[in-house]
């Protein structure tokens, strides 16, 4: 327990890959396990819970901001792989593996017996709690940005659950590209911080946060940063995925849409809040973003219909509430503390409603059928146990959405209104985030009051204009383990009440891992249910507001009916941008024209040689000592080649083509040979025999020659001359260099002439033990790019087999083999 | 050049293809095995001499082709038994294995040893160069006569 | 000697650049063919004149004389023309292929026969 003492990673690296490791493990499981695959992987998260809980005991809470021991992964970037085990991160892993164990159970029931959809989604749903726990949990800041990934592909998977529904594509693609997007920014910030500062983990940036220069680059990075926290927590005006993201089954949109992986946009503001927030920027920017979103989202909650998309709205309204909690935490009161308190609770508090009215409208969907809130109409009255037990954990989490009192969620309204008005001490503007706090919880009342009168079936409930829809026919998918569709909501929502009616079990939980506890009001825990009203002041005030004010609402006939949201049109409209602009940007480089191309290229080459003419001039003027008669032999070889080729474009029959080519081929072996190169003459001899073969089989192939017009002569023959003729020109001078060179001058040819043979002291008196240089070369000094060669030669020939399949070979196989694969 | 152009084919299905020319066939009846011997002849002297698996693959792969060319599938296909992908996949692996056999003595990869036999008065003096320069012979075979056979497949068609 | 590599080095080039410039692929492969010898040739300039100043030749790269000429571009160039072997069996494979999916060898056909398709839609699916 020695502080002093750095802990091991090793503990905490296991819980957070126990969730992935439990789900794989599920998933291989043979035949057909409805119940132990769950229970398998029900194992993750638990193991998860024990091992951070052990961890914890031998080194308790890092509270000063020691990171664990680190393991070195990539020294070369500094990356490692250590862990921050503080308050807000236990906080978290906490809340993650705790509701990942019940999500588990629940999908067993939600899934019922269908063994292959468990087979694929409990691997899917380890993957994103062991990313979600990396996230929570890291202290280098890549790693917290890898598993921010990690979780956006999890959630596209999730959201894309099925396969069939091409809209849950859609959707898929949308919240990937969107929270991709942002964690893109998120790197950047990342990046940015860390090249200025040299700092790369949060416990380093926390402690020298005092240290950091808050201007330049530390505030661009924190707007890089804010920017990815806000499109992983649907803040306006990237909120449109979260909506969207409800094509996913149930238990994803419990535990990823609303519990947990839109929090780690809220966990990352948190873990900012240190160190950015004496920025001037972070009190406006983030209050700003949060209220809007939090107004926004209540307002559009009231305008829905399907269950899931209400509940999606009011998260997206809370997670506006939790990120302007964050934003106030920037400012500070008249005693001089940061206006926040007990921000987990705030975060447990939404957790802990919303995960259950997710799961629990996901169980009505399987017993009752209904989606939809007009579904519900009467539905206490005309439902059996299960579906009632069911509705009375939404009836009890709707009445801690709406934030009543007794509740925990009634206690988390009076710790916001309190922060705001400690704010607003210090900056009087910040009353319009309370202002917005009570239109988002009267809306939430309002919401709540909507569902409890139209369960009930009494009072101006939202009433069906047609029979519900409910797949009656078909009946309910349920078996023995249907009671798990509400058990976990009920524990969940049980954890709401006992923390609004027996505090002290609350406080004894939250208050190690509360970091921010400031106000005076609470300094000793949250209160008892009595107590706000035996000291009435502001908050309790504008809670009653909201729960008056909210209940008119709902009962009255104002805002009702289904209402797209505006923002919807914004991600296809930008999606099809995207995809037109990429495609002209293509079109209008790809434009398919081989001659287009071809210009580019050698106009490039072109540019490339007159650079150098221009930097150098000396390359245009004529090398000395050039003496062409030097060899006849030569002269009459260069001729023969230079004939040929000049004769190649001018015949028309295709077989003599291809036998002048054969000719200039068999020139250019004995240029090799006159340049004392016997190998190669013999490799060229051979190619070319081959070749002429291969130009001969080909063409008899290939439809005979287009004799319609050619293409202009000119410009081809232009472009085709100043570019050989350049070639041409460096060959001379590449060649003129290598003759004056002074013969003592160290050239790799001398290297490799030197050590062919035997080795010296520069190749520890290793040789290649061989006198043909060249084949030295090829298969020792350089026989990585022999060994590269052959597999390109490999690869030519799977292409070419590939491409013209062989029936014959194929026919040639033992007939019964293919008769058996044919069978039955 | 062309009888060797223009073939009679036989009927379709017919026990062989390639070309009539009767001095062609006999000629590369006779340039075959002397193919094969230059062909040895350079893997074998490659490191020391004018050489080397390029080379004698290139050498070995001519007299096929032709003979291909000339004889046709049944004959070719009696001559060498098995299809040509094999030979690229075991030149391949030799010269994968020779290259990566240093690693497990902890060498750098494709690191050389020699070693000399003592034949009677005669010295022979293997690299493990040579092993892989066998690789790459037969990947140049596989690769050359698996190409121009299934385009004279094509072609016969 | 190096002289008349270079005007080699520069026909050739110009020569395969005219063919692979033309309308018909069967030209271009063959230009492609052509600027192999054309790199080739310009590679083993680098190796200097094979003509000793005072007459006479210099030695093939095997040890046991002297003056041996510069083994590096032979070794380079060995490699690339076997490279080129396996790349020109690919290519009129290819060509092959292409002239039995399209019916033409015209560049400017194939050029506009992905045209017609009716250009970007709002949505992949």
């Amino acid at each position: 327990m020695c502080p002093v003492m750095m802990a091991s990673p090793i503990l905490v690296l296991l819980a957070v890959g126990a969730p992935v490791l439990a789900g794989l493990a599920s998933m291989v499981l043979p035949g057909r396990r409805t119940l132990a695959r769950p229970l398998v992987a029900a194992v993750g998260p638990v193991l998860a819970l024990v091992l951070l809980t052990i961890h914890l005991q031998r080194h308790g809470l890092s509270t000063n901001g020691t990171p664990t021991d680190a393991l070195a992964w990539v020294p070369s970037l500094h990356l490692d792989v250590s862990f921050l085990v503080d308050g807000l991160g236990t906080f978290f892993a906490l809340l993650i593996a705790g509701v990942g164990v019940l999500v588990v159970l629940y999908s067993r029931a939600f899934f019922g017996p269908d063994d292959t959809a468990l087979a694929r989604f409990l691997p899917t749903l380890g993957f994103f709690t062991s990313a979600m726990l990396g996230i929570v949990l890291a202290d280098h800041l890549l790693l917290t940005v890898l598993f921010w990934e990690m979780t956006s592909i999890s959630s596209f998977l999730l959201i894309g659950w099925d396969r069939d529904d091409p809209e849950a594509g859609r959707r898929a693609l949308q919240a990937f590209v969107t929270t991709g997007l942002g964690g893109l920014s998120l790197l950047g910030g990342v990046l940015l911080l860390g090249g200025t500062t040299d700092l790369w983990r949060w416990s380093e940036v926390i402690g020298g946060a005092a240290t950091l220069d808050p201007s330049g680059a530390v505030a661009a990075s924190f707007a890089l940063m804010f920017a990815g926290a806000a499109a992983k927590s649907a803040q306006w005006p990237l909120h449109d995925w979260l909506p969207g993201a409800m094509r996913a089954p149930t238990p994803v949109s419990a535990y990823l849409h609303s519990a947990t992986m839109v929090k780690a946009g809220v966990f990352l503001v948190g873990r900012m809040l240190p160190v950015f927030g004496v920025l001037a920027a972070w009190v406006p920017l983030v209050t700003a973003i949060g209220t809007s979103t939090m107004i926004l989202g209540a307002v559009l909650a009231l305008r829905q219909h399907d269950l899931k998309r209400i509940f999606a709205y009011t998260t997206v309204s809370q997670l506006g509430l939790l990120i302007a909690t964050y934003g106030m935490g920037g400012a500070t009161t008249s005693h001089g503390d940061p206006a926040i308190d007990w921000d987990l609770t705030q975060i447990a508090n939404h957790a802990l409603y919303k995960a259950p009215l997710f799961l629990v409208a996901g169980a009505l969907g399987v017993l009752a059928g209904a989606k939809r809130l007009p579904d519900l109409f009467g539905l206490w009255r005309r439902s059996r146990s299960g579906t009632r037990a069911s509705l009375l954990v939404l009836l009890l989490a709707g009445y801690a959405l709406a934030g009543g009192p007794g509740t925990l969620s009634f206690v988390a309204k009076e710790l916001f209104f309190d922060a705001v008005r400690h704010a607003a001490d210090g900056r009087p503007v910040l009353a319009l985030v309370g202002a917005g706090g009570v239109i988002a919880a009267a809306c939430n009342v309002a919401i709540f009051v909507r569902l409890a009168t139209t369960i009930l079936g009494r009072g101006p409930g939202l009433r069906s204009d047609e029979a519900p829809n409910a797949p009656t026919n078909s009946g309910p998918i349920t078996d023995r383990w249907s009671i798990l569709l509400w058990l976990p909501a009920a524990l969940l929502v049980a954890l709401q009440y006992v923390g609004g009616l027996l505090p002290p079990v609350w406080n004894a939980a939250a208050r190690p891992l509360e970091v921010n506890r400031h106000a005076e009001a609470f300094a000793d825990g949250l209160p008892w249910p009595w107590e706000p009203f035996l000291h009435p002041g502001l908050p309790l005030l504008l809670s009653a507001i909201a729960i008056v004010g909210g209940t008119a609402l709902g009962l009255s006939p104002r805002l009702r009916g289904e209402r797209i949201d505006p923002h919807s049109g914004l991600w296809p409209a930008a999606y099809r941008g995207i995809l037109r602009g990429g495609h002209r940007a293509f079109h209008s480089v790809q434009t398919g024209h081989l001659r287009l191309y071809l210009t580019v290229v050698f106009g490039a080459l072109l540019l490339g040689i007159g650079w150098a003419a221009w930097i150098n001039p000396d390359m245009l003027s004529t090398p000395d000592s050039m003496s062409p008669l030097e060899s006849p032999t030569g002269l009459l070889l260069g001729a023969v080649v230079c004939s040929t080729a000049i004769a190649l474009p001018l015949v028309e029959e295709r077989v003599v083509r291809v036998l002048v080519l054969g000719a200039s081929g068999f020139a250019v072996v004995g240029l090799y040979i006159l340049y004392q190169a016997p190998d190669l003459a013999l490799t060229q001899l051979m190619f070319e025999i081959i070749s002429v073969i291969l130009f001969l089989l080909v063409l008899r192939l290939l439809p005979p020659l287009d004799r319609r017009p050619q293409v202009r002569v000119l410009p081809r023959l232009a472009l085709a001359s100043v570019v050989g003729l350049s070639i041409g020109w460096m060959t001379l001078l590449a060649g003129h260099a290598a003759e004056q060179r002074a013969s003592d001058t160290p050239t790799l040819g001398t290297f490799f002439e030197d050590h062919s043979l035997e080795g010296s002291v520069i190749t520890n008196g290793r040789g290649g033990e061989g006198r043909n240089i060249v084949n030295v070369i090829l298969v020792d000094f350089r026989g990585f790019d022999t060994l590269g060669e052959i597999t390109v030669l490999a690869t030519a020939a799977l292409g070419v087999w590939s491409m013209l399949p062989s029936r014959r070979w194929l026919r040639d196989e033992p007939v019964q083999s293919a008769t058996t694969e044919d069978g039955p | 050049m062309r009888p060797f152009l223009r073939r009679t084919r036989w009927p379709v299905g017919g026990p062989i293809g390639g070309t009539s020319s009767v001095i062609l066939r006999t000629a590369v009846r006779l340039i075959l095995p002397l193919t094969f011997l230059f062909a040895v002849y350079a893997a074998l002297k490659g490191h020391n001499g004018p050489g080397g698996g390029f080379i004698a693959g290139l050498v070995a792969s001519v007299g096929l082709c032709t003979y291909r060319m000339s004889y046709g599938y049944q004959a070719f296909h009696r001559l060498v038994p098995l299809h040509p992908r094999w030979l690229v996949f075991i030149g391949l692996g030799l010269a994968v294995g020779v290259a990566a056999l240093p690693l497990a003595a902890g060498n750098p990869v494709l690191r050389s040893a020699a070693t000399s036999i003592h034949l009677g008065n005669a010295d022979l003096h293997l690299v493990s160069s040579t092993a892989f320069d066998l690789g790459v012979l037969m990947v140049v075979v596989g690769v050359a006569i698996g190409m121009i056979s299934r385009l004279d497949e094509e072609a016969e068609r | 000697m190096t002289t008349v590599l270079a005007v080699c080095v520069a026909v050739l080039v110009t020569v395969s650049i005219y063919l692979m410039l033309s309308r018909e692929l069967k030209s271009v492969a063959m230009g492609v063919f052509v600027l192999g010898h054309g790199a080739n040739l310009a590679i083993i300039a680098m190796s200097g004149s094979p003509v000793l100043p005072g007459g006479g030749l210099r030695n093939p790269p095997i040890l046991g004389s002297s003056d041996l000429v510069d083994a590096l571009p032979q070794a380079l160039i060995l490699t690339a023309i076997v490279i080129n072997f396996a790349v020109m069996g690919f290519l009129l494979t290819l060509l092959i292929v292409t002239a039995r999916r399209t019916g033409t060898l015209n560049v400017d056909e194939l050029a506009t026969l992905g045209r017609s398709n009716p250009g970007p839609e709002g949505d992949d699916r």
